[in-house]
């Protein structure tokens, strides 16, 4: 146990070693820092608030708008329009949302998702 | 003792937060989304006020429809198309197409609300769009025709086209004119901070607390902000895009903003932001301005602002590089990395 109390100089393996931690310390910032992440999706249909819901659950959900029903999907902390009766499916190709402040709208058949991080980043989207 | 005390101020700070006082309604009217925050009001009063917003747009959206049968404007554009002789017109309407020809004028007719029938050959008068079958011949007909708003004639409480095919479509200035009678109401009525948005156009009054209200710029082709900015009291914000309206067809995109020129979808840019200073007409211009820019080629767009008095604008051509005037960068704050993210954003200053 004697050996653990004195610190040996760092041998050059050592310093590769530290470097390669720090270097993918660096590199996993930059590939997954991507502003802040979301924890909630707030649904809108039509005029009112339809749900509030956390991401972190596994969930599908069907909403009846105007031209019939979209489909919703809540998954591993994304959410998305799955399928939606519009004909421009503009909406569904959003896909993912994963950020606070994210926004998707289907207009014909009036549904709305917004996903919500700890403190709103904006009042309202121009577009 | 001391922590049941501290507990309950606990429980009053989050109380504090939570009773914000800020009323948002939310509608669906002009086939686009609107939204109404009105702060520092009670709950009663500021959803009545709310209410009385959201049936004056929808009173302006039965009656300055571009073509649903029966609204003012479709019973106006049918009278037109007959010929020249005047029949009745509303003084609300007759004052939006004497402001709308001047605004027409101004932008060397780039922003022509005449050209309803190029507009409705591309099929974009219609709740969703699809692919059309391209009528060339059809479309440059309609173009040497050549309908302006310099061909209506109003008076005495009356109007014709001396050219019959002129046919408004108020696409590009209705929600922009929604916006400014919205907020001469509410500030008629005392009201000292609200923000309105109708499909993106947005305008504010006062602010949003103890801070500016903050509105985020939509990315052109990705789900959230590209951009963000405080919009003080009286400023309003409009941004044209290709993407919110739009089909494809043999892997080209086909926008709703035709080129009164040609008669073809502008091609060549995403989006064209502009801010607006306080005025009496600062809603309609933040509707108005951005189109001739977005339809102007990529030398002319510098000029076009400037034609139409803005300062403050940022436009994304077609390969989402962005540029932006020396006055709006100072007023951007961008949320994410996108610059480094995205290697074919560049930033550019205008002239």
């Amino acid at each position: 146990m004697s050996g653990w109390k004195t610190c040996p100089k760092p041998l050059p393996g050592d310093w590769i070693v530290i470097s390669a931690g720090l270097l993918l310390v660096v590199m996993l910032f930059l590939t997954l820092w991507h502003g802040e992440h979301a924890a909630k999706l707030r649904i809108r249909q039509g005029d009112t608030i339809y749900a509030t819901l956390s991401l972190d659950q596994e969930r599908t959900l069907d909403i009846h708008g105007p031209l019939g029903n979209t489909r919703i999907v809540i998954h591993q902390g994304r959410a998305r329009f799955v399928s939606s009766p519009c004909r421009n499916q503009y909406c569904v190709h959003q896909g993912w949302l994963s950020r606070a402040s994210q926004v998707a709208i289907c207009l014909p058949n009036q549904i709305s998702l917004e996903l919500l991080g700890a403190k709103k980043s904006y009042d309202s989207l121009n577009y | 003792m001391p922590m049941n005390l501290l507990l309950v101020v606990f429980t009053l700070l989050l109380n504090g937060c939570s009773h914000e006082p800020l009323y948002q309604s939310q509608s669906y009217v002009f086939g686009t989304l609107v939204d109404i925050s009105i702060y520092g009001e009670s709950e009663p009063r500021a959803r009545e006020l709310a209410n009385h917003v959201q049936q004056e747009f929808q009173r302006l959206h039965d009656s300055l429809h571009a073509w649903k049968e029966g609204s003012d404007l479709t019973r106006l554009n049918a009278a037109f198309a007959q010929g020249e002789t005047p029949v009745p017109v509303s003084p609300e309407l007759a004052q939006i197409i004497q402001d709308a020809t001047t605004l027409s004028t101004r932008s060397n007719e780039l922003f022509n609300p005449a050209i309803g029938n190029l507009i409705k050959l591309w099929g974009f008068q219609r709740d969703e769009y699809s692919p059309v079958n391209i009528d060339a011949d059809a479309i440059n007909a309609l173009v040497k025709q050549a309908p302006r708003m310099s061909g209506i004639v109003i008076e005495h409480g009356t109007a014709y086209s001396k050219n019959p095919t002129v046919r408004l479509d108020l696409g590009g200035y209705a929600k922009g004119y929604a916006l400014d009678k919205a907020a001469a109401y509410l500030r008629q009525q005392g009201v000292k901070n609200a923000l309105i948005n109708i499909g993106g156009n947005i305008i504010a009054l006062g602010q949003h607390g103890d801070h500016p209200w903050r509105v985020g710029i939509q990315h052109p082709r990705q789900p959230g902000p590209i951009a963000m900015l405080d919009l003080p009291d009286g400023w309003a914000i409009g941004t044209s895009g290709d993407y919110q309206r739009y089909f494809e067809l043999d892997g080209k995109r086909y926008c709703h903003i035709i080129d009164p020129r040609t008669g073809y979808p502008a091609q060549g840019t995403q989006a064209v932001t502009i801010l607006v200073p306080p005025a009496a007409n600062a809603g309609t211009l933040s509707d108005v301005a951005s189109k001739p820019i977005f339809i102007s080629n990529a030398g002319d767009k510098a000029q076009a602002a400037q034609m139409m008095g803005i300062t403050n604008y940022m436009v994304i051509d077609a390969q989402g590089k962005i540029f932006v005037s020396a006055e709006m960068r100072r007023r951007l704050q961008w949320p994410e990395k996108i610059m480094p993210k995205e290697k074919h954003v560049r930033l550019e200053n205008l002239p």
